[in-house]
């Protein structure tokens, strides 16, 4: 629970005018009293936005409580969330306060909502509909005054169209929604991450910060970062561990970063080369061939989504799938 | 393809960066299960680019060729 001194500026980075309108977004909510509601993939940095909001409100000199929903069992998550009294359930020893309680002037931050039973969503809905909590096993309405923030890796109003979440929670929940880009659609802030978290990992380690050369930056440049600027983070943290020379080459990139097939554009066009033989080529088995690698390959990039791997290849959407259907490729 | 032009595929993935870094690596052989390959320049004989070009290639290599079993250094 006890978390190390924050400092938001130096650590949510971005340029990229994608995360330039979330900060700017979030200095216009940040002291109001309404619940937002953060939707991003994992490793986008929700809880890191949470904080950041916090930090920027008028609650700012009282707790952050950050708690994460993707707990297995719904008792489990009603304990954590509402706290239990003493004898409330086997192992409840002794009255403990829940995190709603801890939170209380301050904000809590509920992350993986999408994971919350919806057996449990009825209780979470009654307590920001009544601003009061009941600790397991205990009979007592206690007020609490928190600042709600939820975090989800899903989107929630698609999980209240397939009847999996709440649709009065979700309205409740998404009074400001924000969305928080993926990596891969902000590149252009890989650079400066990458730059501040060598410098971060070399400053931990008490040693000079390495420079690093062109090669390396290339290949984060190509890698699709599907853990995002968590994997990233991660990634120049090996980096800075395990360089034995002074300078971060690329012998230095993790190997799942630098030999990762799907970023590198597939070469389909080198003409077959058969030594001192020259075999006939049929031209439209070989166009079909470019186009069967260029589809799989932006579709692999795209992570299966059509309309974004039709963009990749500069395609109608319409067009793609007519090929695809052509080709016969399962995406 | 022959395994010989699929592992050089692989191969040509990390080339250019490592080039740029004043290394290389070259496909030497391919006998059975066993494909040979060099390392020059730059990062030989470092512990971590050992780890990540050496095992990082064999991993790569094996995912798209199951016939390689190894990744032998010469």
């Amino acid at each position: 629970m006890n978390r190390k001194a924050f400092s938001p500026d130096a650590v949510v980075v971005g340029r990229s005018s994608r995360m330039r309108a979330v900060f700017e977004f979030v200095d216009v909510i940040a002291d109001s009293e309404s619940s937002v509601l953060i939707t991003g993939e994992t490793g986008t940095g929700k809880e890191l936005l949470a904080n950041l909001i916090h930090h920027r409100s008028g609650r700012r000199a009282k707790p952050f409580v950050p708690v994460s929903c993707a707990i297995l069992s719904e008792t489990l998550i009603e304990a954590e969330l509402f706290g239990h009294e003493r004898g409330a359930f086997t192992g409840a020893l002794r009255d403990r306060v829940g995190r709603f309680e801890m939170a209380n002037g301050g904000t809590i931050f509920l992350d993986d909502v999408d994971d919350v039973p919806l057996s449990m969503q009825v209780k979470l809905l009654r307590v920001i509909q009544t601003r009061t909590i009941e600790r397991l096993g205990g009979g007592q309405q206690i007020p609490v005054d928190v600042r709600i923030i939820t975090g989800s890796k899903k989107d929630l109003k698609q999980m209240v169209a397939d009847g999996k979440f709440r649709e009065d929670l979700y309205y409740r929940l998404n009074v400001i929604p924000l969305s928080l880009p993926p990596l891969r659609e902000r590149r252009e802030d890989i650079p400066s991450l990458v730059e501040h978290f060598v410098k971060r990992y070399a400053h931990a380690r008490s040693v000079e910060t390495k420079p690093l050369s062109p090669s390396v930056m290339d290949a984060f440049l190509r890698y699709p970062w599907p853990g995002n600027v968590r994997e990233l983070e991660n990634a120049c943290e090996r980096m800075v561990q395990t360089c034995s020379c002074a300078h971060i080459r690329t012998g230095c990139v993790p190997s799942s970063v630098l030999f990762h097939a799907k970023g590198a554009v597939p070469d389909a066009v080198t003409p077959p080369d058969g030594g001192g033989d020259v075999a006939a080529v049929s031209l439209d088995e070989r166009l079909q061939d470019v186009e069967r690698s260029l589809i799989t390959w932006a579709l692999r990039s795209a992570g299966g989504n059509k309309s974004r791997a039709a963009e990749l290849l500069k395609v109608k959407r319409s067009t793609l799938g007519d090929r695809i259907e052509k080709l016969g490729i399962s995406a | 393809m022959s395994s010989r032009e699929r592992v050089q595929a692989v191969i040509d993935r990390v080339r250019p960066l490592l080039q740029a870094d004043g290394g290389d690596v070259e496909l030497v052989d391919i006998s059975g299960a066993t494909a040979k390959v060099r390392f020059t320049g730059n990062c030989v004989g470092c512990p971590s680019a050992f780890v990540t070009l050496h095992l990082g290639l064999e991993t790569a290599v094996r995912e798209e060729l199951p016939e390689i079993e190894r990744l032998v250094l010469v």
